[in-house]
């Protein structure tokens, strides 16, 4: 009875899903910060793992990830 | 310049995830990235198809005591 009743849990909760984009390939610690900072103020990072330079964010987050990126990193060059 | 890859992130008990990567073994075209023991990030258009083998098989599991009896270490 508890193998069933773990079965079913686990039926259950089995996936949590969310839409979105993963970022990696990072110049660097600090460009990762800024942009991992940024997406953690509009409240739509997802997951993060700083050591691995990677993390996700949802469907409309990305966009403004990318329109920050280009006024802040690229219009500093 | 980074990469942003469009996917599905999901979140899953690790021995949910070790059915997913036995489901991507198979066709390799599932996992876009694999993050840690319960985080991935899988192909959007998989999302149906992980879902309902997921279903299939822990419905096999479920629905198959006699299988669970005969191994006491489940």
């Amino acid at each position: 009875v508890v193998d069933q009743i773990k079965l079913w849990q686990l039926e259950m909760e089995r996936m949590k899903t969310v839409e979105g984009y993963l970022f990696s390939d990072f110049k660097n610690g600090s460009e990762y910060d800024v942009l991992a900072n940024y997406a953690r103020e509009l409240g739509v990072m997802v997951w993060e793992n700083r050591s691995k330079g990677l993390f996700f964010v949802t469907k409309e987050g990305n966009q403004q990830i990318v329109d920050y990126y280009r006024r802040k990193i690229q219009g500093i060059k | 310049m980074p990469r942003a890859v469009k996917g599905v992130f999901v979140e899953c008990d690790p021995s949910i995830k070790s059915l997913i990567l036995n489901i991507d073994s198979k066709s390799h075209n599932v996992i876009v990235a694999d993050l840690d023991d319960e985080h991935l990030v899988i192909d959007e258009r998989q999302v149906e198809n992980v879902k309902r083998q997921l279903d299939a098989q822990l419905a096999e599991n479920t629905f198959n005591p006699a299988e669970l009896d005969n191994n006491p270490e489940k």
